[in-house]
């Protein structure tokens, strides 16, 4: 089920600071965050994120199509490669 | 036969029926058609009349979104997400299921035909 619209969209009230002032500063410097659940918001169109994944903190170049999803969701946190195709080599 | 929709020819079903062979229309909005036209639902495709037959096409073409231009949508809809990088699309673009379901078994339909692994050894008894 859906959010409900009337609560509007949830955000880390923290994130709206960091915000404004890497804006207000002027560099483009990567902010970094940890609040993987919060929703993108049109303010944040055209900032450069770190979203920590548990690891490393992941760049997001947040565009505009980006804006109602979650921070979380541009930040994997599995790395999966594939698997290897050398058994059969092995077993010989 | 009546091709309603481009190259969609529903055979002498009942309407609300033959309607769901258009791409896009589902037993939901077949009723709703049959019911904004107030054709009975015993009705049969080849038992309309050609003015009802225009009728329906004329609402599908104003209200409905079908076929091509449907298709089109939900590809646009699957390219945004894997342009985006985000975790949905990443699943699109590895061909796995994208809603959170279990890859270690099933997820067939997704990941296509079952492949032997090469070398794994067969259990016997």
């Amino acid at each position: 089920m859906p959010r409900s619209v009337w609560k509007g969209p949830f955000v880390d009230g923290y994130l709206l600071n960091k915000a404004e002032v890497s804006r207000a500063s002027g560099r483009n410097e990567i902010i970094k965050i940890w609040s993987r659940r919060s929703t993108i918001l049109p303010q944040f169109v055209g900032l450069v994120f770190g979203v920590y994944n548990g690891k490393k903190f992941i760049p997001v170049q947040v565009s505009e199509n980006m804006v109602g999803h979650k921070f979380g969701e541009f930040s994997p946190t599995r790395t999966f490669g594939g698997h290897s195709s050398d058994k059969k080599a092995k077993r010989g | 036969m009546a091709r309603i929709a481009g190259v969609n020819i529903p055979t002498n079903k009942r309407v609300a029926i033959s309607l769901r062979y258009i791409y896009g229309i589902g037993p939901q909005n077949a009723v709703e058609i049959c019911e904004k036209l107030s054709i009975p639902l015993e009705r049969r495709v080849n038992q309309l009349t050609d003015e009802e037959v225009l009728r329906i096409r004329e609402l599908i073409d104003r209200e409905y979104r079908v076929e091509g231009d449907l298709r089109r949508e939900v590809a646009m809809n699957i390219k945004r997400l894997m342009d985006m990088a985000c975790y949905r699309g990443l699943r699109h673009r590895r061909g796995l299921p994208v809603r959170g379901q279990r890859t270690h078994t099933n997820a067939r339909t997704r990941k296509g035909k079952a492949v032997a692994i090469a070398g794994k050894k067969k259990v016997t008894k």
